[in-house]
């Protein structure tokens, strides 16, 4: 596990993946802690990092479009495949190397913390309760895109997919609005990223939404296995 | 070493492979070959575990592909038709990762890499990116990402598709070299290919087995033996004496480049030393040979009769 983690998270620096996708990043939550707080003189760090989800939609694909499909298509899971490495190692190892590039891009993020604490108050349970939410959120997505770049050999597919899963996630959380019926709104409610996220944005500590986001990521990672074990049973020699 | 046991692979009604039963002893090298389509490429993913059959199981010294994958690939070197090789990495860095992928030792990794480099011809490239490598070195890194881990087994795909004439001969006697004391498999649709590096040959078409055939005994003496002749004399004198040697079953004469020259192509049957009787019938004639060598056809010809049957 370790040796695919530490290729997967090299290549991401070696290639301009890794360092496009933080400088988008923080180059959008600037414009948005612009926006939001210093342009209003407001030191809400929850609100700022409620308002990144709309960025982990758009942006986590970048980082997990690459992770499977590039390999298909250019036939280097053959090596990975064929390796004494069991495939559940080879999962963890890609999930946690995308996951670090999305800490690395959170720590970063802390530098707007640091202007709240020169020029305001931050409260320590704030942040805390906040960036815990926030990392939980990110990886879900993660894992849930990783998932999505299992199914195409074209890393644009890949990417297209995670996107198309992110948005959904999001409707849910509108369709739950307009749904009269009990259990169906309950369900949608349920699968909702964003209403799960809901209690840290208010600065609440939900170990419901802590078990749940934890519970997202195994259930994204271990279909991410069966697709690609089952993939050795349906795919074409040369293909 | 290898033991493939019924194997199938059917895609919807269409099957890839066909009850395909193999057993490939240790030190073995072993060519597969036919006709493009002919079920090479999945065979060799099946049996590198990359692929699984839909009846029937591969066993890597014991431990089956799929039910064991750790431990039958811990005997496995596989070089697919197109090289594994991650762009963005230099030929160093690949074969470090290739390594430890194989489980070897961290601090013999990099022993183990200059020792792989320098067998392959690689270490004046180490430090290149893959991505800037031309195709025949780009087939030798993937050539020695298979030898990583030392492993007992090499699967080889078409190693020499695509190359230049040196590249082949290069890559050839790699596969040479790295074959001695290992079990190697490699698919071909080069007949030359395989009757030069070979012990063993398996004939597939259509996914079924048509032919397994050993070099050493069949192909030679069971068979036809073609020469190929180019003599300084005029036509009429000379083909009716040679078809008058012993064990002479045809000649067929060919287009020669000057005139005053024949050039014929004979066919010995079960005959040794065709070259000795034909030196010997034209010295006494009189006859300057201009060229003379034995045509190697008897595998062509055993592969076209195995697929047109």
């Amino acid at each position: 596990m370790r040796t695919v983690f530490k290729r997967e998270l090299a290549a991401y620096f070696r290639t301009p993946t890794g360092y496009v996708f933080i400088a988008i990043f923080l180059g959008l939550s600037g414009l948005i802690f612009y926006l939001g707080n210093l342009r209003t003189f407001s030191g809400d760090l929850l609100t700022f990092l409620a308002q990144l989800r709309l960025l982990c939609m758009l942006l986590c694909p970048m980082l997990t479009m690459r992770l499977i499909s590039e390999e298909r298509q250019k036939k280097t899971d053959q090596l990975l495949m064929t390796s004494p490495v069991s495939l559940g190692s080879i999962v963890l190892g890609k999930y946690l190397a995308a996951a670090t590039v999305m800490l690395i891009t959170i720590l970063l993020l802390n530098g707007f913390s640091l202007i709240i604490i020169l020029y305001g108050k931050l409260y320590v349970g704030e942040w805390f309760v906040g960036h815990l939410g926030f990392v939980l959120q990110s990886l879900a997505f993660i894992a849930l895109d990783l998932f999505m770049s299992c199914f195409g050999k074209n890393q644009i597919t890949g990417a297209i997919a995670g996107f198309a899963a992110n948005f959904f996630l999001w409707l849910t959380d509108l369709l739950a609005g307009q749904v009269s019926i009990g259990w169906i709104r309950d369900s949608l409610n349920f699968v909702s990223l964003y209403a799960r996220y809901e209690p840290f944005q208010l600065g609440q500590l939900s170990y419901a939404s802590i078990l749940f986001f934890v519970s997202f990521i195994a259930v994204c990672l271990v279909c991410t296995f069966r697709v690609l074990d089952a993939r050795r049973f349906s795919e074409g020699g040369a293909a | 070493m290898i033991d493939i046991q019924n194997v199938s692979k059917r895609y919807g009604a269409v099957y890839a492979l066909h009850d395909v039963s193999l057993h490939v002893e240790k030190g073995t090298v072993l060519g597969l070959l036919g006709q493009n389509g002919a079920g090479k490429t999945t065979l060799l993913n099946i049996l590198t575990g990359y692929l699984a059959p839909t009846t029937g199981r591969v066993l890597l010294d014991g431990a089956d592909v799929l039910l064991e994958p750790e431990e039958a690939r811990r005997h496995l070197g596989y070089l697919p038709e197109q090289p594994p090789l991650y762009d963005e990495m230099t030929v160093r860095e690949y074969l470090r990762y290739a390594a430890a992928l194989r489980n070897v030792e961290k601090r013999s990794i990099p022993g183990h890499v200059d020792e792989i480099m320098e067998l392959c011809g690689l270490s004046h490239m180490q430090h290149r990116l893959l991505s800037h490598l031309s195709k025949g070195y780009r087939q030798r890194a993937g050539f020695a990402q298979a030898l990583c881990g030392d492993p007992e087994v090499l699967v080889l795909d078409e190693p020499t598709v695509g190359l230049d004439p040196k590249q082949i001969v290069e890559i050839r006697s790699l596969i040479q070299k790295m074959g001695k004391g290992r079990t190697v498999i490699f698919s071909s649709h080069i007949l030359t290919e395989v009757q030069q590096l070979c012990d063993e040959v398996v004939i597939l078409h259509d996914g079924k087995i048509k032919t397994t055939l050993s070099m050493n005994d069949e192909v030679d003496s069971s068979q036809n033996i073609n020469v190929l002749l180019t003599v300084a004399a005029a036509e009429g004198s000379i083909v009716s004496r040679v078809n008058g040697l012993e064990g002479v079953r045809k000649v067929q004469l060919q287009p020669s480049r000057r005139d005053g020259q024949t050039t014929m192509l004979i066919t010995f049957h079960q005959q040794n030393e065709p070259e000795r009787r034909l030196f010997a019938l034209l010295s006494g004639l009189s006859i300057p040979i201009l060229h003379l060598s034995r045509e190697e056809s008897s595998l062509e010809q055993l592969f076209l009769k195995a697929i047109s049957e």
